[in-house]
């Protein structure tokens, strides 16, 4: 039997690469983006992340059953995950500021659909799906930080002509930072149990870069 | 035909009765590389000539995609389970490529004449899986090479075996370790790809190598088992250098990292019209580490004379 997380890989790997291909992803990653769109996407992308660890909450919260024990590691891994992620939301909004969107004006912002349609899933699959589907949503947007945050960070900065991390901090300090979070996210989706699980998580994966892929092309 | 009734994604099936060739155009778009579920279709196709054995005499692979034959391997997912340090996957993936090349490499045991048509850029993986074909032919402007050294990797799925069996020991060194690209020419001057032809000429060089092999395909085929007998890749040859490849992968720094997903961003800026893509990003990384290695050079003479001055 392979380990989990090949067969998460293995399972996944056209939706990964359904979002890697698409046309407006490649424009993307390839060139960048102007700046009026890279702020519509950071004004999505800060509520995708005020309500990342709200959402990995959730998911511990149904972890909490001693007949889930089998789920205790992960109900501990979120714990120091969210812990790390905490207050990341500012690095948007100061990311927001550098390219020229006030503070109140990203607070009042609302969501998108597809932004919508993404917290409302992830929400939804942790309460009555199955609680490890969250480690779908973490293992779809770290792959997009992981492997392509760093080609569209240096594509932002070319085409913004921005300074260092100036305006591309979250994105491009996730590039590097979850390079060690993918590698952690692998140990503990390694000792996930049951089908069950496995396909809540795929499914996850599969609806995450779905609407991600959504909010880029819609920005 | 249940052969040609399988509804594939990326590649694309032509059927010749008459001579009973099976063409396969490979697409996978928009970056031509051999991803997991290419190379899933791929092995199907093998899976079901294998299992109608008699049925395809010729097997011809060639690209859908304008001037890429093959980038090889599918570097964001490298670059993901590197990440990820996932030596599991990684090995598995190399085990895919494996499978591929190793159905090739007995192809001649299936009654199968195999012939691979390379009409643009063939990189890596993508060179990798075409040398243990019985025919090579590169349409002129094509080029191919092993570029992983440029980020520190190199070719784990075939390159050493089949290289230094086709074209000797000198020129597999040269080519893994130099990371260079080579022109159809200078390849075909190195013995590894047997026919080059003009742009535009290749499908009239494949009907030629049919029209050659048809009045003695038997014996053609007979005689290539005795070739591949007399001077065999190993399986487990094959097996160990993968396992040797994967784990090296892990230990790839930031930086090698960085410098694969330079060329992924390449292979996506062509993808996305660009003139430009990953050749002339492999051909700037060759001309950095030649300055590279220029200075570290002269560094390194500089600290010996130094060493030198001190003893004195």
């Amino acid at each position: 039997m392979l380990p989990m997380f090949v067969e998460l890989v293995t399972r996944t790997d056209e939706d990964r690469r359904g979002f890697e291909t698409h046309p407006v992803v490649v424009d993307a990653v390839a060139h960048g983006m102007s700046v009026e769109r890279y702020r519509a996407l950071l004004l999505e992308l800060y509520h995708v992340v005020w309500q990342f660890n709200p959402v990995c909450a959730a998911a511990a919260s149904r972890m909490g059953s001693p007949a889930d024990e089998a789920l205790q590691p992960i109900r501990h891994f979120l714990y120091g995950h969210m812990h790390e992620e905490m207050g990341h939301e500012n690095w948007v909004l100061n990311d927001l500021v550098a390219v020229g969107v006030p503070v109140a004006v990203a607070r009042s912002h609302p969501p998108g659909v597809h932004t919508l349609a993404l917290n409302g899933y992830n929400y939804w699959a942790a309460d009555r799906r199955h609680p490890a589907s969250v480690l779908g949503m973490l293992y779809a947007l770290e792959v997009i930080a992981s492997v392509y945050g760093g080609p569209f960070a240096s594509a932002m900065r070319e085409a913004l002509l921005l300074d260092g991390d100036q305006g591309v901090s979250f994105i491009a300090s996730h590039a590097t930072m979850d390079a060690q979070h993918m590698a952690e996210l692998r140990v503990i989706l390694n000792q996930l149990r049951g089908a069950a699980a496995l396909d809540a998580v795929v499914e996850s994966v599969r609806v995450n870069f779905h609407q991600f892929t959504r909010i880029i092309d819609s920005i | 035909m249940g052969l040609l009734g399988r509804p594939y994604k990326t590649l694309r099936l032509e059927w010749t009765g008459e001579t009973r060739l099976l063409r396969v155009r490979t697409g996978v778009r928009p970056i031509q590389c051999y991803s997991l579920a290419a190379m899933a279709e791929l092995q199907q196709v093998l899976a079901d000539i294998s299992a109608n054995p008699g049925l395809v005499r010729y097997f011809v692979l060639s690209s859908d995609v304008p001037k890429v034959f093959n980038f090889g391997g599918d570097l964001a997912l490298f670059v993901l389970l590197v990440r990820a340090a996932d030596v599991e996957s990684l090995k598995l993936y190399g085990q895919r490529c494996v499978d591929l090349v190793w159905w090739m490499e007995h192809a001649a045991q299936r009654g199968v004449y195999t012939i691979a048509l390379s009409q643009g850029d063939t990189l890596g993986g993508g060179l990798e899986s075409v040398l243990p074909f019985h025919k090579i032919i590169f349409e002129r402007s094509a080029q191919a090479g092993f570029p992983e050294v440029l980020f520190n990797l190199f070719p784990g799925m075939g390159a050493w075996d089949f290289t230094i069996r086709k074209a000797g020991f000198a020129v597999a060194s040269e080519m893994v370790l130099s990371g260079r690209l080579y022109s159809a020419e200078e390849l075909h001057h190195r013995k590894l790809v047997d026919t080059v032809v003009d742009d535009g000429a290749g499908d009239l060089a494949i009907e030629r190598a049919v029209h050659d092999v048809e009045p003695r395909h038997r014996g053609v085929l007979t005689a290539l088992r005795g070739q591949r007998l007399a001077a065999p890749v190993h399986r487990s040859s094959l097996d160990a250098i993968v396992d040797l490849w994967a784990e090296s992968a892990l230990s790839l720094t930031d930086r090698d990292l960085r410098l694969m997903e330079r060329l992924a961003r390449a292979q996506a800026r062509k993808a996305g019209g660009a003139d430009e893509g990953a050749v002339e990003e492999i051909k700037r990384m060759e001309l950095e580490n030649a300055w590279g290695e220029r200075r570290t050079g002269l560094d390194r003479r500089a600290g010996s004379g130094a060493d030198r001055r001190t003893r004195d």
